[in-house]
């Protein structure tokens, strides 16, 4: 599908052309990056088989045995528990022929067993039979230790599990570096941390998955205006985002904008029983995140870690934007809620989520709509010379006494999504990790 | 006019039926209801989906039992032997009441429902409508097959396909009621960037 090789000489022309698409400075985005095939195929290879991309949280798979099946990038991968009790991550794919060797999206099993010639690997993803051993005796170029399914690092923040292809990448903990801080408002808050509640919501939209990452990492300028109809229908009016009480916050890509007004988000999940439960431990999360992290739990806000994990505070949601071709992203939603909330908040959350934002929800029923035209017009010639303007608070940077990060005064601004694109600019730009710059 | 039958399933059916359709499928007797019956309920759903076609969705809203639990499970790729293909616990694109139905109509309604403008062109295909009665004389289980086919704006066209077990009741005013309604999606990924209308 796609027309550049994998020839370096191809792919260092295209990414010396990566400045001229992204202009952090001024605030500028050049639309082929949504659009075109052959930057398309280079992120696949610098962005997604490069980072720390999201595969499963610790809740998910209790049990040894327990597995999901996901992508990285376009790469699909077996997320399974092993017989050590940690988390695995490998290609989906047969080391003979290729063939898949899982087919359902979750479920409990002992081995991954290909349909093919029946080769079956452990839940390690390690080689552990073949049909008609004996065919292979004595065989030097058949060795069972090598012919694995393809392994990624796997390591984890607060039950939270990432993967990673590219072996010089650095370690979870510098990839996210202090946007950790922010990641404990809601993995941390409460003693025991988070939990997911079961299954895994899956659509897919016709559009690029930059454009929803973007709306996440920091975009609450639209809410007001894209969500107009479900906030009338449920509040009768617009909520409050106050510039002097609100911020973006970035580090090194990932972002999150936010104000300090504690329940917001929440607010419009319809159900007074989560909103007595945050106001009842407002002082326990003030204890544990300090007064301003803990303003933030439930707080009008959106976020993103880079490239594809977004989620919204207060409703309890994560969401992964998963690549399916430039023009289009299969999107999994998750909801959240903490370990020792009680029992009957799951289905408050739950239904909530459902709500509001999942592909029926009153809220994300008109942002799909967005992000597919924002990709489709591109299919214009005349159209993709045309460049964006993310240009929305270029002066908003401060020095904050407690926020860590690149901080910036009110969350109606686009420094966040400079941030984003700076960052996968970076990333296209970058031969190695050695040149990928702190951000 | 409707024969006493043998035990029928109760209306507890929500729960019990897998992904296809229910482990045993029963022989009934054909005049287990009456034929009038029969039409009176096949006209209401037919009646039903025209109200959905037009957007008729305060009218719909009518046909709603008071207790009505509105349900689309999220479904599941699973292997044959794990029989959780989906769960009332897990998540859902609709685990609704009438409270959450209403407010998901008022945002359709509002002007600003920017994704409703210009409409979707709808049409609620129902088909394979089988009654069977339930120990309630005054409440039938009816199983239906529905295509939801729309377009919008010049070229965008998704297709939804379920199969559907609804518990139907005479009212005490002596019209039907959609009093539970659970959706069986045919796709486990979502074909389409949002559900803008009902099942």
């Amino acid at each position: 599908m796609t027309n550049l090789s994998t020839k370096t000489d191809d792919k260092t022309e295209l990414a010396s052309k990566v400045n001229d698409w992204v202009d952090a400075e001024e605030g500028y985005i050049d639309r082929r990056i949504f659009w075109d095939d052959a930057i398309y195929s280079l992120e696949l290879e610098r962005v997604f088989a490069r980072c720390w991309i999201f595969v499963a949280h610790d809740s998910q798979l209790p049990e040894v045995g327990d597995f999901l099946t996901t992508t990285i990038g376009e790469d699909a991968v077996i997320v399974s528990r092993g017989e050590d009790g940690k988390i695995h991550t490998f290609l989906n794919s047969c080391s003979h022929r290729g063939n898949r060797v899982c087919f359902a999206e979750v479920g409990k099993t002992r081995r991954f067993t290909c349909n093919f010639h029946g080769w079956s690997y452990g839940l390690d993803g390690s080689l552990k039979s073949v049909s008609r051993p004996k065919s292979y005796d004595g065989k030097s170029n058949f060795d069972k230790s090598r012919l694995g399914l393809h392994q990624a690092r796997v390591e984890s923040y607060k039950g939270m599990h990432f993967a990673c292809f590219d072996p010089d990448a650095p370690s979870l903990e510098e990839y996210l570096g202090d946007f950790r801080w922010y990641l404990d408002v809601i993995l941390d808050n409460d003693e025991g941390g988070i939990e997911f509640i079961d299954g895994n919501i899956k659509s897919r939209l016709k559009c690029n998955w930059k454009f929803p990452a973007e709306n996440f990492v920091g975009d609450s300028y639209h809410a007001p205006w894209t969500h107009s109809s479900a906030l009338i229908a449920m509040f009768g009016k617009q909520p409050t985002m106050r510039p002097d009480r609100s911020y973006h916050a970035n580090v090194n890509g990932h972002g999150w904008e936010f104000g300090l007004d504690f329940i917001g988000n929440a607010a419009t999940l319809n159900s007074p029983q989560i909103l007595e439960y945050l106001r009842e431990h407002e002082a326990r999360f003030a204890e544990r995140l300090g007064k301003v992290r803990s303003r933030m739990v439930a707080s009008l806000s959106s976020a993103n870690v880079f490239p594809n994990l977004s989620f919204l505070a207060g409703h309890n949601t994560f969401r992964t934007w998963n690549p399916k071709g430039p023009r289009e992203t299969e999107l999994h939603t998750w909801v959240f809620l903490n370990a020792n909330a009680p029992e009957e908040l799951k289905k408050e959350y739950r239904r909530g989520v459902m709500l509001t934002f999942s592909p029926a929800g009153v809220f994300e029923m008109d942002d799909g709509e967005n992000f597919e035209n924002c990709t489709a017009v591109n299919a214009g010639v005349v159209t993709r010379r045309q460049k964006l303007h993310a240009g929305m608070g270029l002066d908003s940077r401060i020095e904050h006494e407690e926020l860590k990060g690149n901080v910036h005064q009110s969350q109606i601004n686009e420094a966040n999504q400079r941030a984003f694109y700076q960052r996968w600019a970076d990333l296209m730009n970058a031969e190695t990790w050695a040149d990928v710059p702190v951000r | 006019m409707q024969k006493p039958g043998p035990t029928y399933q109760s209306a507890k059916y929500q729960f019990e039926v897998t992904v296809n359709q229910a482990e045993k499928i029963e022989a009934r007797e054909h005049r287990a209801v009456s034929v009038d019956l029969v039409i009176e309920i096949q006209q209401f759903l037919y009646r039903e989906a025209r109200l959905l076609d037009g957007e008729h969705l305060h009218e719909w809203l009518e046909l709603l039992a008071d207790d009505i639990h509105y349900w689309i499970p999220g479904m599941q790729t699973r292997y044959r032997n794990d029989d959780a293909k989906f769960s009332p616990t897990r998540m859902a694109f609709f685990d609704d009441d009438l409270e959450y139905l209403k407010i998901r109509v008022a945002r359709a309604k509002q002007p600003s429902a920017w994704a409703e403008d210009p409409p979707t062109r709808h049409f609620h295909l129902v088909s394979n409508i089988e009654v069977e009665p339930t120990d309630t004389p005054t409440e039938w289980t009816v199983h239906s097959l529905v295509i939801n086919s729309r377009h919008h704006a010049e070229d965008d066209e998704m297709e939804l396909k379920a199969r559907r077990v609804d518990l139907i009741r005479r009212d005490t005013d002596g019209s039907l009621k959609l009093a539970r309604r659970k959706v069986i999606l045919q796709q486990t990924i979502l074909q389409a960037k949002n559900i803008n209308t009902f099942l």
